[in-house]
């Protein structure tokens, strides 16, 4: 790998103009690494670029809520993926505190919410509804939750508020949070086997896609302060009455003082920006083809030259 | 024995363990007791002891398990402090030596050897032989010299690399031997040294080591609960039973003169004819006919001649000058058990 | 029993523990009646809120009074450097960080070359096979890059835990104020949930391999304290003695003497660190730390089995390598040359070990294989693995027999019992509690019980801490149904026990999170999961102590029963299990404090106890909460260790066996 990286890396930089803003500084750019695929794959690509432009990088794993006070503090230099459902509360609080800028959004749409694998639809045809699914909530059941439909949560700290939803729309179904995203594959996983009906808390872009095909249920549509006014949303006595937003946004964060000491770099994090059909498909080069990430972040940059080649100074 | 000062003299010497023994010991009425001492939670390791040892001259104290006598002789080289009394080595109040002179007293002087051998099992024969050489600080050339010199004095030639677990008992306590001796001690110290020994091995150490004591004649402080050994080793024997001492006396003597029914018990099944010397039995001031016999016969080796012989008295004397005459029929009694 | 007897009133005395016992138990069932019948007021069942103080708040301020205004987090991050130093150094030459002294990687070949030639040295043919054997696999396999990682911080951790737990253990040995220091510390640490390391490891030293390093140390450390304080207690007095009569100052007995001869306990505490260090660098991956267990949880984040399997596997042969090769060493003896041999056959190991390794780091100068497997070159077998673990669980009669558990468990036992534990108000369980230990111990381990639950009680977690509780007794319980048997089973014969012994030590070192995606696979995300995989771990000192207990009774004892005629299951009844039961006792001891280490990570799966809250808090900087949460853990497990060990204590000195 390192002979690739040397050989690409001499060829980019006989090609690069000469004309660098202001000299770099020497320190590794410290990424971050989180734990699902497509931000693995999206760092080391971003690294390599990086490397390219004549940077020392350095990964490290975090995770993914704490990154933010680590970026906050300069122990990591950027974040490549902000999840607005996922991670909005946590940026927006460190960039409340001060410490970490927004380098603006990727092209690509975020969304989080209520999901099943397609098969399920053959049992209930009324999908993706969600008064369908309440009407097939009993096909959900299993032995713990009686009558009653079972949904499957993401873990509680992820604050997702389905139960309030459940309650808020009246819907049969019982809430079962999960305790981390492995437990969501393994239900999924063990439901394929025997096409049983599920519905579980799911998000896009992941790699659960490309496994298994699958639609969000529509809730009644996103409407602001549906969280926060009880009189916005279908039931005028409730919060939560609402899905979530459909198209959230996926943004990059640094360190406030990457720009002053690593120029160059900055000005190629601002240019950088991928849509959900690139993410999707470095997810896929790890989770389907199995790939080490750096090999799949290789195998990116090699297929996609004109996508990247336009960042660099 | 000569009258110049003795190396070893204790004077009164206790040792009590317990909770707060100093206190207890200002606080102990006269003349208690070890069971009331031990009523009151104190255990007495060693009660009262003035006993002295002089130079040259082979101690041993005898005693069964408890009685003490381990304890007295780490009181001796402070192995544990004592609670009152006091102790003289060399003239010196040992209890009044700091922690240095402590360990140069016992780097120069003092030599131990331990009933399960203590040898450092880590550590080659020759590294444990080397050890107290090694702790006083002797260069590696001067002290590996030395120790080969001791381990071949004790016959463990070729055995230098070997490491403690690879040795028989009576090999190991032969390191333990050399190693005491590394340094050239003045006193030397052994703790039950052959007690963990085969009764063979036994034997064969013991001849070994009145060997080495010919060829070294140290000032020596023997312990063992083996009254047989106690005979065969002892220029005097101190009897101990819980933490006193009972009688400090020639073997001769105990043997013929018990001084307590405890140390009766312990001759009762001795041959004392392997034990009682003419040189015992001669009386100063008595003479005799006839062909003199020498002090260090014993009464068994001279048992023909007794019967055979007519003679009331009979001479002794001791490297051919005369020291007095013994009476026939005493010594007949001590040979057929006659007097006691 | 001082302690308690003078804080009791004199009239409690003239009754019998079991006297007392019952009538805790009388009360505590009356006050569940009362509430059965819903004539309890509240404040009775369940503490009120305002009385809860808020210990986390207030711990949170000493925290970040003692972390700023005194300056410790200055202090903290200063170490930090010094160790990022070490850990970037060991990282260059493991996996070729780009670090000073800049000349890693070292070539996998020359690894493993080296690994066998270390494993032949102290245990022959056997060891250097798994020495060379797991080196080669980690690399073919493909994971050699983050088996590196994960062996570059255990390579620094692993002393450093080893050097501050001998430094302290002789410190503890030599003071005996040190010692009634450290005991009471050493306590709440080995029950402490590792969850609770991690975060202010995280805040102090920064995150990721330090924070990793530092928590992995401070796990790692209390039985190293323990080996060294007991092998330099344990030094022959003769030996000791000897050394003093050879005129040894204080510094030369400690290190000429007592070190040496406590070599045994020393390296059994060595070993020790070693598991344990290799065990927690794995789980520092929620805080960041790189290597197998980062790569573990991504590979499970993305639902890939047979990877995570490949990579526990991995983790179970370094482990077993690691522990193998300790052990070898602790009865290596050093053997005797015969004179004249020459110096290059007295280290020819040493000679051959850096021969090949040299060899091999130049020969891969040429061959790149031999130094790296690259791309597409690894032997994984990852998605066959997924295909064939999937197509088990899809077995029809593996299926009935987990939806039949899962139906019948959940519903009919755990979910009422669950309930039940549940329903009971928290003075009565607390009397309950104290009642047990009462009945099972003493007066001064009631006391305890006492204090500790209601503690928990007061720190406002009770109804998560009766959940946890209720996930441990009820997987230890089950635990016990199958160990116990399966223990009993295999100590008749020696190759059985020698088997099942085998199996214990592989499943002890097999990453404990790589359970639970089976177990949710099998079980779904239910409480059957969740016990299911503390049950995997719980059962193996249950099984482990059950046999040693069995074969360790004395021979002259059951060659008596056998000539009294007793039949196999009388002799077992009657001798063995009665003498074997202290023992078992350990075991079960063991297997309720690996409960309480299981439950907390079982919050994976998805639970609502303790655990859940601690994963919680580890994502943000809410120390104070995470600290009350891993405190209560450790007061719970305290409870039942100090309760059953003393109860262990008191049998085996009843029956003579110490």
């Amino acid at each position: 790998m390192n002979k690739f990286t040397t050989a690409l890396t001499a060829g980019v930089l006989a090609l690069a103009p000469l004309s660098a803003i202001a000299a770099d500084s020497d320190d590794p750019i410290v990424i971050p690494i989180h734990n699902w695929s497509s931000q693995i794959v999206m760092s080391n690509v971003v690294g390599q670029i990086l490397e390219m432009n004549g940077n020392a990088v350095e990964y490290v794993t975090t995770d993914s809520q704490a990154v933010y006070e680590s970026v906050r503090l300069g122990d990591v230099t950027l974040e490549m993926e902000v999840w607005e459902g996922a991670f909005g509360a946590s940026f927006r609080a460190a960039l409340e505190k001060g410490g970490i800028v927004d380098v603006g959004d990727h092209n690509a749409v975020t969304r989080e919410d209520w999901w099943y694998p397609m098969w399920t639809k053959d049992a209930c045809p009324g999908l993706p509804s969600w008064e369908a699914l309440n009407d097939c909530a009993s096909l959900f059941a299993t032995a713990e939750t009686g009558d009653k439909g079972r949904y499957l949560d993401g873990p509680v700290d992820w604050l997702k508020h389905g139960q309030e939803r459940v309650e808020a729309l009246g819907m049969d179904f019982v809430v079962v949070n999960a305790g981390s995203a492995a437990a969501l594959w393994a239900e999924i996983g063990a439901a394929e086997a025997d096409k049983r009906p599920i519905v579980v808390f799911n998000w896009t872009p992941n790699f659960a896609e490309a496994v298994w095909p699958g639609e969000f249920v529509e809730f009644p549509e996103w409407v602001d302060g549906c969280d926060k006014d009880p009189a916005v949303g279908p039931n005028p006595n409730a919060l939560y009455d609402c899905g979530n937003p459909a198209n959230g946004y996926m943004k990059k964060a640094a360190w406030d003082g990457m720009e002053a000491k690593w120029p160059s770099a900055y000005a190629i994090l601002e240019k950088i920006d991928f849509s959900n059909p690139q993410i999707a498909e470095m997810a896929k080069l790890v989770d389907i083809d199995e790939m080490e990430p750096t090999e799949a972040a290789e195998v990116w940059l090699e297929a996609n030259e004109d996508v990247w080649k336009g960042w660099l100074n | 024995m000569t009258a110049e000062n003795p190396v070893i003299s204790c004077k009164n010497v206790w040792k009590i363990f317990g909770p707060d023994p100093e206190a207890f010991m200002k606080t102990m009425p006269e003349g208690m007791s070890f069971e009331e001492i031990r009523a009151a939670g104190y255990i007495a390791g060693v009660k009262d002891v003035s006993i002295e040892v002089h130079k040259g001259e082979m101690l041993v104290i005898m005693g069964l398990s408890g009685s003490g006598k381990s304890t007295l002789v780490r009181c001796f080289s402070r192995l544990h402090d004592i609670t009152g009394g006091t102790i003289t080595v060399e003239g010196q109040d040992i209890m009044s030596l700091s922690e240095k002179e402590l360990i140069d007293l016992r780097r120069s002087k003092m030599g131990m050897v331990f009933q399960s051998f203590g040898l450092l099992p880590h550590r080659t024969i020759l590294e444990n032989v080397a050890f107290p050489l090694e702790m006083r600080g002797q260069d590696k050339h001067t002290r590996r010299e030395r120790a080969l010199e001791v381990i071949k004095l004790v016959g463990l030639e070729g055995r230098e690399d070997y490491f403690p677990r690879e040795l028989s008992g009576g090999q190991q306590q032969r390191v333990g031997i050399a190693r005491s001796l590394a340094i050239e001690p003045d006193i030397w110290f052994l703790d039950e040294p052959f007690s963990a020994l085969d009764p063979l091995i036994r034997k064969e150490m013991q001849d070994e080591f009145l060997r080495l004591q010919q060829m070294l004649n140290k000032t020596i402080v023997f312990i063992t609960h083996d009254f047989d050994e106690a005979l065969r080793l002892a220029d005097r024997i101190a009897i101990m039973k819980d933490g006193a001492v009972e009688q400090c006396d020639t073997p001769d003597q105990i043997v013929l003169h018990p001084a307590t029914e405890y140390v009766r018990k312990f001759t009762e099944d001795i041959d004392k004819a392997r034990v009682v010397h003419a040189g015992v039995l001669a009386q100063a001031h008595a003479s005799g006919e006839g062909e003199p016999q020498d002090a260090g016969t014993t009464v068994h080796d001279m048992a023909r001649m007794l019967v055979n012989d007519t003679r009331e008295m009979i001479p002794v004397h001791r490297a051919g000058v005369s020291i007095g005459a013994m009476s026939r029929k005493a010594a007949l009694d001590v040979l057929l058990g006659g007097d006691s | 029993m001082t302690v308690a007897s003078t804080t009791l009133p004199t009239s409690l005395r003239s009754f019998s523990n079991a006297q007392i016992a019952l009538a805790c138990v009388a009360v505590a069932l009356c006050l569940t009646i009362v509430q059965y019948l819903g004539l309890l007021p509240t404040w009775l069942h369940r503490l009120p809120e305002a009385i809860i103080p808020n210990f986390a708040a207030v711990l949170d301020a000493v925290f970040n009074f003692v972390k700023d205004d005194l300056g410790l987090l200055a202090f903290t991050r200063f170490l930090t450097e010094g160790l990022e130093w070490l850990l970037d150094f060991s990282a260059n030459i493991f996996f070729g960080k780009r670090r000073f002294p800049n000349i890693g990687p070292v070539p996998w070949t020359a690894v493993a070359a080296t690994a066998a030639v270390i494993g032949y040295y102290l245990g022959g043919w056997r060891l250097a096979l798994l020495g060379g054997g797991t080196m080669v696999w980690t690399a073919l396999i493909g994971q050699w890059e983050i088996a590196m990682q994960t062996m570059s911080v255990l390579a620094i951790a692993a002393p450093l835990a080893f050097v501050i737990g001998l430094s302290l253990g002789i410190a503890a040995w030599k003071y005996a104020w040190v010692d009634r220091v450290i005991k009471p510390v050493l306590s709440v640490l080995q029950t402490l949930p590792f969850f609770t390391y991690l975060l202010p490891a995280v805040i102090f030293f920064k995150v990721g391999p330090t924070a990793g390093a530092v928590a992995t140390t401070i796990y790692a450390i209390p039985p190293m304290i323990l080996m060294t304080t007991l092998g330099l207690k344990k030094v022959s007095p003769e030996v000791v003695e000897a050394g003093k009569m050879s005129g040894c100052t204080k510094a030369q007995m400690l290190r000429h003497v007592y070190i040496p001869s406590a070599r045994t306990e020393i390296l059994v505490g060595v070993n020790q660190v070693i598991m344990l260090s290799l065990a927690m660098v794995v789980l520092t991956a929620f805080i960041g730390m790189p290597g197998l267990g980062a790569k573990l949880l991504a590979m499970m984040g993305s639902f890939k089995l047979g990877r995570s399997f490949e990579i526990g596997v991995t983790i179970v042969l370094l482990a077993v390598m690691l522990d193998r090769m300790s052990k070898a060493w602790v009865i290596k003896l050093p053997e005797h040359f015969e004179r004249d041999t020459p110096i290059w056959q007295k280290h020819s190991m040493l000679l051959l070990g850096l021969g090949l390794f040299i060899g091999f780091t130049l020969l891969s100068l040429v061959v790149p294989f031999l130094a790296e497997v690259g791309r597409g070159q690894d032997f994984s077998q990852g998605k066959e693995l997924d295909n064939l673990i999937k197509a088990f669980l899809n077995i029809e009669w593996v299926k009935a027999t987990t939806g039949f558990l899962r139906a019948f468990l959940n519903v009919q036992v755990l979910i009422p019992f669950r309930n039940f534990m549940l329903s009971i108000p928290t003075p009565a369980f607390i009397l309950l509690v104290a009642a047990f230990a009462l009945a099972l111990a003493g007066r001064r381990e009631a006391l305890y019980a006492l204090v500790f639950f209601s503690l928990v009680a007061l720190s406002g977690w009770w109804d998560r801490a009766i959940i946890t509780l209720y996930s441990v007794i009820s997987a230890v319980s089950l635990a016990a149904l199958i160990g116990l048997p399966i223990g009993i089973l295999a100590s008749r014969s020696n190759k059985w026990s020698e088997r099942v012994l085998l199996v214990c030590d592989t499943a002890q070192t097999f990453p404990s999170f790589v359970y639970l995606i089976p177990a949710i696979m099998l079980f779904g995300i239910t409480d059957v999961a969740v016990i299911f995989s503390i049950l995997v771990f719980a059962m193996v000192p249950l099984t482990r102590y059950t046999i040693e207990g069995l074969r360790n009774v004395p021979e002259e004892m059951t060659e008596a029963a056998d000539m009294s005629g007793a039949t196999r299951l009388q002799k077992l009844w009657s001798v063995q299990l009665p003498i074997a039961l202290p023992t078992m006792a350990v075991g079960f001891n063991q297997a309720i404090m690996f409960a309480f280490f299981m439950v907390i990570i079982a919050a994976f799966i998805g639970t609502q106890d303790l655990g859940q809250e601690l994963q919680r808090t580890l994502a943000g900087t809410d120390l104070g909460k995470n600290f009350v949460l891993g405190i209560c853990v450790s007061l719970m497990a305290l409870t039942f260790d100090l309760t059953i060990m003393k109860w262990a204590a008191d049998k085996k000195r009843m029956l003579g066996l110490q």
